[in-house]
């Protein structure tokens, strides 16, 4: 049971953006991936997701034994995938609530409906740990939301659709140390046996508050290091640079 | 009393005859077009191109045909020619003759003739543009009258790759009681190429006169057409435009349309995005004053994807002055990705101004983004009293606004002296005004 | 349990609310087409006073001599043959006070459309129209005891000519359009309603229009006035069966705030895909008054409908909320008209449209504020919404400010739900079609929100109907 990325390749249309990836991510693990820009970060979680824009055009992924690369985006968010976005879409005149009511429903069999006081109990005890303010139930999602409460609201639906595996495309950027410390706690508070995480990442400041167990290294579209938290340490320290050239001496 | 034995014929009863220098196509054209004229009727108050106008207005009977002025009067309008310092080309007529052209820092290449003569020298090009677009916007009756007498106006032909810097300039004037003249503007832009190319119509002293102009606009893929027509007839004249524009793959064309003068103008405006990539931007600026009329309709037609249009009509408006705007944005079915705006604003002045809006807009494509806004109010007072408490007068004070209410169209206009001459045109109407 | 009446119920397709159809039993039947003698057959049948008899046939003069207004609307309306219509349809009973006396294939008819049920739970008057003649109409006896008058438009011309008569017509003269004259010609059904000075009627009153029959016309009059410093709010819902011929529609709605005074004026139109609905709507609003139309155009083949504000008192306000939805085959051209004739007057127009597949949406606007005013405003905003690549939408505002003492703006906006924002939502487990439907429901919520409760409810479920397969 886990969540198997094999070479996995896609492209735009003018240009292969990933190149032969493979990652394996098992329940109860945190991933980190890091990499410069450019190097396929975003396009990583948008392909994962499903999202129109990218061709697959080799590779598999499976997600707990199920090959998720044939179903549709809603289809593959209910196999337990969930992205948090790095740019949330906003989406006029839809309050938080009644998406996240939809969202949920949408996991339950044909007809059934969820138990709207379980589920405002539910909402306001994450939104708590999230210090969100209650008015944002009644909000339209994300409209007029800063970058912060925008990335604070992606972590208010991880919680809520509590998923198996969850993507979480830069959500540190944008954010001060104050917000990134609530978002990180939501996060951790997220951690489980049961549960995988992909921190996808610009910066090793992130990783400060939400310690990986793995971190990988992304370049031209491939997964060219893999070490323990240290190496985030490292590039920290010593930049992209130093890692092309420790892939060279290493080929 | 005039002498109505000598009186010349009214536009309404007399056939011109087409000169027999030009070619063939012109003159059937030119035949064809006054049968056309003659059996339109003047269009009535129901026809919804003239809702809130009146055709009327524009009754050909009350003109004739100008006939050459005297050379007192040419050399008046000559001296009083005063546009821009530095031009590629330099033309000016009096009642629809040339009286003096300049045409020597042209790049060579460049095609700037007046209409006769281009018609005998070129054309195959001429036929190919000239007036092929129906006037779709109520005019097709005057249209067709332009057609049947048009002689005078310029045609400007520039080849691939040729940039014109210096923009071309071109006086047309009236020098005659109830004279009506018909000038022509012709601009091609070639492949890649660019061109400025200004038009004034002017009245010499405040006479009754019609000007009945019509101007085509093509620019070829990636070609660029920058024109203005600044209207300062006088008070008592009646002014006419009628502007297509066809803007093939990545070309741009802007137009500036500057209303100062008549009793009551009329523009019709149509762009035609033809090409994926092309873009055209009408901006008018108006300044009614007294009981003038100005009445402005376009259509912004996008037939091709990935095309841009953008509107900006301001009016300001004073006295017993009305204005009438109705724009349309058709979206063809295909015209996908189109990015189309418009808008009319109106800062009325007085208390007995009217301003009348109809903007419009027919969506038949997927994935376009269009928009419409139209505006009437007053100056704010909480502006005005800004501007006061710093110690500037009432008079000033909304001059002053006026102007910063023109500003988003004047800084559209990306050649420096060309925007510094409207700038003064509206300048010296603006302080004509008490 | 299926009863030997469920038989009867010709279900033509079930994928709307409103489509089934009882047999005819009609007792009157004016016949097809409209003449003299068909105003007779009508006058004869109600018992018209003369003057009514009279109004009617200048009315069908006037008809008779008015072309179609295809040079601005569209050519669609030259397919209406005005001799393949039936003008009066009626069992010949008299409007019942007890559901129970309802006839029962009437009664049924309205039961499946939930108006006892709604009665029950939040109107304080009903009327039930079916084809031409209220079939059921009542009103709590709290409100009777008031004063207030909630009858059909024949017993309120009979028993408060008073009333009735200084009014009918005024708002809207027979003349205002074609259509406008055939209803005064064959006018029949729609309510009177008076609200006395100073009384506040706090739970709706609610009309029922049901077409039950194939080829015919229905011309309900309804004229509302609100006296001195009441405020009313009045409901309408309409459906009919979808039959293979087309059906008309052309009401006539005249509404009279006096000084102070309220109305509100709620349509949730469902028609099917053959009707004609082409319905003239006015109110005057009197000093400090205010009249609102709040209107949402679901289903018909063509609707032109613009509901309009004269504004003839001081600070009085007037407001258009409309949510037009075009699906294939229909064509909403809806819109407002705000007439200021008095100082600082207020006029608002919200307009919101969907297109789905090939339908079209069109608005069309007049705002007309005269010189000599001072202190006038309008808000105007369109935004039009298109789902798929071959939906279509138009504007056509006409906006006419004369003086320096006002303000208009308008605002139009055209849009599609984006990709993005699908793929957003599909990546939090909701099928295509939901997001789609959760993207449209946002787009009109904020109007969705001026409908009473119980109608945004009923509201949203139709919505989603129409969206069904609308993405794929």
């Amino acid at each position: 049971m886990s969540l198997v990325i094999e070479n996995l390749t896609a492209q735009i249309p003018d240009r292969q953006i990933l190149n032969g990836l493979n990652l394996t991510i098992n329940p109860g693990e945190v991933h980190a991936i890091m990499g410069p820009n450019g190097s396929g970060k975003s396009t990583l979680s948008k392909v994962l997701s499903g999202h129109s824009d990218y061709e697959v055009t080799a590779g598999t992924v499976t997600l707990d034994g199920q090959n998720i690369l044939d179903l549709e985006v809603d289809a593959r968010a209910r196999t337990g995938l969930f992205l948090a976005f790095q740019y949330p879409h906003e989406i006029p005149g839809v309050s938080n609530a009644n998406f996240l009511r939809a969202a949920l429903k949408a996991r339950l069999p044909e007809g059934e409906d969820i138990d709207a006081v379980a589920f405002y109990k539910q909402l306001y005890t994450r939104m708590d740990q999230l210090e969100m303010d209650r008015s944002f139930t009644g909000r339209s999602v994300n409209e007029g939301f800063s970058g912060g409460e925008k990335k604070r609201n992606e972590i208010l639906q991880l919680m809520m659709l509590e998923p198996k595996y969850a993507i979480l495309d830069e959500t540190d950027s944008g954010l001060d140390i104050d917000a990134l410390k609530v978002v990180a706690r939501g996060v951790n508070a997220m951690r489980s046996e049961s549960r995988g995480f992909l921190l996808i990442t610009h910066y090793q400041r992130l990783l400060d508050y939400i310690q990986p167990d793995i971190v990988h290294v992304l370049m031209d579209g491939q997964i060219v290091l893999t070490g323990g938290k240290d190496l985030a340490l490292k590039l920290e320290e010593k930049g992209y640079d130093w890692v092309k050239d420790e892939v060279l001496a290493t080929a | 009393m005039p002498d109505t034995l000598t009186a010349p014929a009214s536009l309404a009863t007399t056939a011109p005859t087409p000169s027999a220098d030009l070619p063939q196509w012109f003159a059937e054209r030119a035949t064809t077009a006054w049968t056309t004229f003659d059996s339109l009727p003047i269009p009535g108050i129901k026809d919804e191109h003239w809702r809130y106008s009146n055709a009327k207005r524009l009754d050909p009977a009350a003109f004739h045909r100008a006939t050459p002025a005297p050379e007192s009067a040419e050399a008046e309008a000559v001296a009083s020619s005063i546009g821009l310092s530095d031009t590629a080309a330099r033309l000016i007529f009096v009642n629809d003759q040339l009286v003096q052209s300049d045409t020597h820092a042209l790049p060579e290449g460049v095609i700037c003739e007046t209409l006769t003569d281009a018609l005998i020298k070129h054309p195959e090009v001429v036929q190919q543009h000239f007036m092929q677009r129906e006037a779709a916007l109520g005019s097709a009756k005057f249209a067709a009258l332009h057609l049947a007498h048009v002689q005078a106006g310029i045609v400007v032909i520039v080849p691939k790759n040729v940039v014109v810097e210096n923009p071309i300039e071109v006086f047309h004037w009236v020098a005659t009681e109830n004279a009506a003249i018909f000038p022509h503007t012709l601009i091609v832009a070639g492949d890649n190429a660019s061109v400025t190319v200004v038009d004034h119509y002017r009245t010499l002293g405040e006479i009754p006169a019609f000007s009945c102009a019509v101007a085509d606009f093509v620019a070829q893929p990636g070609g660029r057409i920058t024109y203005a027509h600044c209207q300062e007839l006088g008070n008592a004249a009646t002014a006419l435009h009628l502007s297509s524009t066809s803007a093939h793959r990545d070309s741009q064309i802007k137009s500036f349309q500057v209303q100062l003068g008549a009793a009551f103008s009329r523009s019709e405006s149509i762009s035609d995005l033809l090409g994926q990539g092309s873009r055209s931007d009408m901006i008018s600026i108006s300044l009614p004053t007294a009981s003038q009329v100005v009445d402005q309709r376009t259509l912004q037609h996008h037939a091709a994807p990935h095309t841009g249009s953008d509107l900006l009509y301001k009016n300001a408006l004073y006295d017993t002055s009305r204005t009438i705007f109705a724009g349309l944005i058709t979206v063809d079915e295909g015209a996908h990705f189109t990015d189309a705006y418009q808008t009319c604003r109106n800062l009325i002045n007085s208390e007995e101004a009217e301003a009348n809006s109809m903007p419009g807009l027919e969506i038949n494509a997927d994935q376009v983004k269009c928009s419409h806004g139209s505006t009437s109010s007053p100056v704010s007072d909480e502006e005005l009293f800004y501007l006061k408490a710093r110690g500037i007068n009432d008079h000033d004070s909304r001059k002053l606004i006026v102007q910063g209410f023109l500003e988003d169209t004047l800084s559209r206009l990306d050649h420096e002296p060309l925007r510094h001459l409207i700038e003064q045109r509206i300048e010296s109407k603006l302080a004509s005004i008490a | 349990m299926v009863t030997a009446l469920d038989n009867d119920i010709t279900d033509i397709k079930a994928d709307n609310i409103g489509d089934f159809t009882f047999p005819e039993r009609n007792k009157f039947d004016a016949g097809f087409g409209v003449s003299p003698r068909t105003v007779d057959y009508i006058s004869d049948v109600k018992n018209d006073p003369d003057w009514i008899r009279e109004f009617r046939h200048k009315a069908l003069e006037i008809f008779n001599s008015k072309p179609m207004p295809t040079h601005w609307a569209t050519k669609d309306l030259d397919n209406i043959h005005f001799e393949e219509f039936r003008y009066y349809l009626s069992d010949g009973q008299k409007p019942k006070r007890s559901w129970d006396e309802v006839p029962e294939d009437v009664k049924r008819t309205f039961e499946r459309l939930g108006i006892p049920e709604q009665e029950r739970k939040f109107l304080a008057g009903v009327e039930a129209q079916y084809d031409s003649e209220a079939a059921y109409s009542n009103v709590k006896k709290v409100l009777e005891d008031q004063g207030v008058i909630f009858v059909n438009s024949t017993e309120g011309l009979h028993k408060y000519p008073e009333i009735f008569r200084p009014w009918f017509g005024k708002v809207i003269p027979t003349s205002d359009n074609k259509f406008s004259a055939l209803n005064s010609a064959v006018f029949s059904g729609g309510s009177f309603i008076y609200v006395p000075k100073g009384v506040k009627v706090s739970h709706p009153l609610q009309a029922y229009f049901r077409i039950n029959s194939e080829q015919f016309g229905q011309f309900e009059r309804t004229l509302i006035i609100a006296d001195e410093g009441s405020e009313i709010m009045y409901m309408e819902g309409c459906t009919a069966p979808k039959f293979e011929t087309s059906t008309l529609h052309s009401a006539v709605v005249e509404l009279v705030a006096m000084k102070g005074a309220k109305i509100q004026y709620v349509t949730v139109q469902n028609w099917s895909s053959n009707v004609f609905n082409l319905v003239t709507k006015r109110g005057i609003a009197h000093e400090d008054a205010e009249v609102r139309w709040i209107d949402c155009n679901i289903g018909s083949r063509l609707t032109m409908k613009y509901p309009g504000v004269i504004m003839k008192g001081k600070r009085a306000r007037g407001e258009v909320i409309s949510i037009a939805l075009a699906n294939s085959g229909q064509h909403q051209d809806t819109g407002a008209k705000m007439i200021h004739l008095a100082d600082d007057t207020t006029s608002n127009v919200v307009w919101k449209s969907i297109s789905i597949g090939e339908g079209r949406s069109t608005y069309r606007g007049q705002v007309h504020i005269p010189k000599h005013l001072k202190g006038c405003k309008n808000n105007t905003e369109c935004d039009a919404l298109l789902i798929n690549s071959s939906s279509r939408t138009d504007t056509y505002p006409a906006i006419s400010v004369k003086g320096n003492k006002h303000a208009t703006q308008h605002e139009a906006s055209v849009s599609q739900v984006s990709e993005d924002q699908i793929f957003y939502l599909m990546q939090r487990g909701l099928t295509e079609a939901e997001a789609m439907s959760l993207s449209v429901n946002g787009f009109i919520n904020d109007l969705v929100k001026e409908f009473p409760m119980e109608y945004s409810v009923e509201l949203k479920r139709l919505i989603d109907l129409e969206m069904e397969g609308s993405v794929g």
